[in-house]
């Protein structure tokens, strides 16, 4: 029996209603108790600041796409080297570091759980292979299906069962959890030299449209019961004018589900820009945020860029080209036979640039004019728009307007013209933050039921216990302790374990994967199904039978069950 | 001053030793240096016998000499700024790194990676340099920006690559690849290349020996005489693969 008892807490926990107070956490076998023996081990916290253990709900740092962005830069590995020392493995990169990297940064931060935002399922055992090497986070798949041929089939023939059934199949062979669209159609299209434009094009060969490959993807998803709503990044990523295509796309989403979103729109300031070229593009903002203030069945997140050099990588293929041709630099792209694509190139954001310093602002516009900071979450895509180990600088922007006024007055001078961001007076608190870094992700991946994103007795012990004293740092003016104290925690604790103290690890990992088992009518299932077996063992390079990731992939896989059909 | 470091014969001479702290400056508070064996620390007074001449009172003054087995000792003159560093025999990878200012002369071979993304200065290695002469580090755009490197025998393969400014002189001959990627600068060869310049994107190169699988996507523009070099030559522009504005001078055949 191993107990803690954290004492004298600074508790904020959004999803049990608890805004600062000051409270003892009992821990047990790493879970929450109501209480432990006074053999426990104790950690005084002295007031400082005690969340949930941070979640990410949207990080590129696990697979083939990320591990090929570590091949490309091999001028990454000059950064952020740190020794063996200790428990640590060596580490080495900044925008695409190692996995050991990865996982002690996060865990340095606070964040014991993280969803990698885009597994292509033929490539899923890279994925999990890393997921193991990412020891101090539980990890979590998103699984591509954005062109995938027998969902395209299937929803081409309005059979939303039968979506429902690939789909539960395919995610109980690749030990995925959740299903992410990445460009949905246009990644196939890309396939074959061209891409989308528009939600309503229809996919070359396949006879569908984006529009009805989300929405019956939506119902599909509801179908199956999964813990997360599909989770979307819409078409025309990066387009000047692209925002009345998400205006299109989130007008498509139904209120299915009492207990969470319908839709995950990630990334969302990277479809957020007005105007036709890049030399008139501005912030929609106001217009997205005016549809997601309307919409509860939809939940974002910010996408926000910062100014760094970093490396970019998404499914989404053709927009990939598109930008190398802008930049010229480095690039490669990948077509994964029947399902999805991906595409790399680095980027570096300058304040220099207008587009750059627009992009920056209308990030954080996202997330302040969204009135209910649970709709609105914390990303960065990283690395796609700066290393994650940037979300603290984003904290302290929220948190303060005088930050953002210093900052400002360093950018482009278009900037305050093509933005409304100078004139945004909001600041964000401490509550705001905690459900914009923990407990609006839990709610939205569906993981509060697995003891996730709170502290209530039976969740899992995840905590992060920072050095700062709510009652004391004024965030508006001291923002810089603000910043400095998210980088550090004082204490993470991973399921029942001090796992870093001081940024410092001083513990072998042992994270859990979780995946979706949807329990699908044997009549409708697809392995029964002839002509998908057919069109499987036709048209891809490996064999069903091999398809699915053997167990020994997940040495601490996590199985949730769902009453799929019921 | 002059500081003479003479290899000790080592029980295992093939485990490299990593000493970028063998700079002229470092020398000016004494010769208690820290270098690596394998990943071992070493005193550099466990290597070497140390003998000093003369003294000094600014860097540029000093003289380090190298003597002795120095083939297995990389990075000698990494971040070196000023002074003069001489290696009697042959040296090791990476040598003069990132070098500023100073000078280096091997009198023996030098290995790969000489004078890796250097920004001044002069090295002169008077036998042959192995691959990635006078280069940039894997990944990055930029290469050798400044300096000037000059080999009396022959280089490797890639010599020259990312080259983005300075002068780079290769009396021999040298491998594939060289100038590959060129962003600027000068890259002369007096003997053979295979492939040269690849994706130039500015800059010049000369040839003065033969060509070898020229890339196609090189456009020639002129045949003229190259007074500075007394030849005649055939002037290329590319590589129009990318849109590059580099200049390539092959001698042509026959021409004096
Ligand atoms: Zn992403």
């Amino acid at each position: 029996m191993n107990e803690i008892l954290v004492k004298n807490a600074c508790v904020i926990d959004p999803i049990r209603g608890i805004n600062g107070d000051i409270m003892d956490i009992a821990i047990r076998d790493g879970r929450i108790v109501e209480s432990v023996s006074d053999r426990a081990e104790i950690i005084d916290a002295h007031r400082c600041l005690t969340l949930p253990g941070g979640i990410d709900s949207h990080t590129h740092v696990c697979g083939t796409k990320v591990n090929f962005g570590r091949y490309m830069s091999p001028e990454d590995m000059r950064a952020g080297r740190t020794r063996r020392h200790g428990r640590m493995h060596v580490t080495s990169g900044y925008y695409v570091p190692t996995t050991f990297g990865n996982s002690y940064r996060y865990s340095a931060m606070g964040y014991t759980t993280l969803l990698e935002g885009a597994m292509a399922p033929l490539e899923a055992r890279h994925t999990h292979e890393e997921f193991t090497a990412t020891p101090h986070q539980d990890m979590l798949a998103n699984t591509l299906f954005d062109g995938n041929w027998a969902v395209m089939d299937a929803v081409r023939e309005k059979n939303i069962p039968k979506t429902a059934a690939i789909v539960g199949w395919t995610l109980n062979a690749v030990k995925g959890y959740a299903i992410k669209l990445t460009n949905p159609g246009g990644t196939e299209a890309w396939g074959w030299g061209e891409d989308l434009t528009s939600i309503h094009e229809k996919v070359p060969h396949f006879e569908v449209t984006p529009s009805e490959i989300i929405t019956t993807m939506i119902r599909a998803n509801e179908l199956l019961r999964l813990p997360h709503s599909v989770h979307l990044h819409c078409n025309n990523l990066g387009k000047p004018g692209n925002y009345q295509t998400t205006l299109d796309t989130f007008d498509l989403v139904p209120d299915l589900n009492p207990d969470r979103q319908t839709l995950y729109a990630t990334h969302v300031q990277f479809h957020a820009y007005g105007g036709g070229t890049w030399r008139n593009i501005c912030s929609k903002a106001e217009d997205i945020t005016r549809s997601i203030n309307s919409k509860p069945q939809i939940v974002m997140d910010m996408g926000q860029i910062m100014f760094c050099r970093t490396m970019t990588m998404t499914a989404d293929g053709p927009m990939e080209f598109n930008l190398h041709c802008l930049h010229h630099n480095k690039w490669s792209n990948h077509d994964v036979e029947l399902e999805t694509g991906s595409g790399i190139i680095p980027v570096t954001y300058s304040k220099k640039s207008a587009v750059n310093c627009i992009m920056w602002a209308i990030g954080l516009e996202l997330a302040l004019l969204t009135k209910n900071p649970w709709q609105c979450l914390l990303e960065t895509d990283n690395p796609n728009g700066a290393p994650f180990v940037k979300y603290p600088e984003v904290i302290g922007l929220l948190m303060s307007k005088r930050y953002r006024d210093e900052e400002c007055a360093t950018l482009h001078a278009d900037t305050e013209r093509r933005t409304s961001l100078f004139a945004l007076e909001r600041e964000m608190d401490w509550h705001d933050i905690a459900v914009m870094t923990r407990a609006g992700q839990a709610k939205a991946l569906g993981i509060v039921n697995q003891g996730k994103g709170h502290l209530g007795a039976g969740a899992e012990a995840d905590i992060a216990i920072y050095p700062i004293r709510t009652d004391s740092v004024d965030p508006a003016r001291e923002y810089r302790k603000v910043v400095e104290g998210f980088q550090k925690t004082r204490f993470t604790i991973k399921r029942g374990r001090v796992v870093s103290r001081d940024g410092e690890i001083i513990v072998d990992g042992a994270n859990a994967t979780f995946w979706t088992n949807a329990l699908i009518p044997e009549d409708i299932r697809v392995d029964n199904d002839p002509e998908f077996i057919r069109r499987f063992q036709e048209f891809y390079t490996v064999r069903m039978s091999n398809y699915p990731v053997q167990d020994l992939y997940l040495p601490r896989g996590r199985r949730v069950d769902t009453e799929a059909f019921s | 001053m002059r500081v003479i470091l003479e290899s000790k014969v080592r029980k295992k001479p093939n485990i490299p030793i990593e000493a970028e702290a063998i700079i002229p400056r470092n020398f000016l508070k004494g010769t208690d240096l820290l270098v690596y064996e394998g990943n071992k620390e070493r005193t550099l007074s466990e290597l070497f016998w140390i003998f000093v001449e003369g003294t000094a009172v600014s860097p540029e003054n000093i003289e380090v000499v190298l003597k002795g087995d120095t083939s297995r000792i990389k990075r000698v003159g990494e971040y070196m700024d000023t002074g003069s560093i001489l290696i009697s025999g042959d040296i090791g990878m990476h040598c003069g790194n990132f070098m500023s200012g100073g000078t280096i002369e091997i009198l023996g071979n030098a290995d790969a990676w000489l004078g890796r993304e250097m920004r001044g200065g002069t090295i002169l290695c008077r036998g042959n340099a192995g691959h990635y002469c006078a280069t940039g580090y894997r990944g990055e755009k930029k290469g050798m920006q400044g300096g000037r490197v000059e080999v009396f025998g022959s280089a490797g393969d890639f010599c020259a690559e990312y080259l983005a400014g300075g002068e780079v002189h290769v009396h021999g001959s040298v491998g594939d690849f060289p100038g590959v990627e060129m962003r600027g600068g000068q890259l002369i060869i007096d003997g053979d290349a295979t492939r040269p310049c690849a994706n130039m994107k500015d800059g010049t190169c000369v040839i003065l020996g033969r060509v070898h699988e020229m890339i196609p996507t090189f456009e020639k523009v002129e045949r003229r005489v190259i007074p500075e070099w007394n030849i005649t030559a055939d002037v290329y522009r590319g590589d129009i693969a990318n849109r590059g504005k580099g200049t390539l001078m092959v001698k042509t055949a026959g021409s004096e």
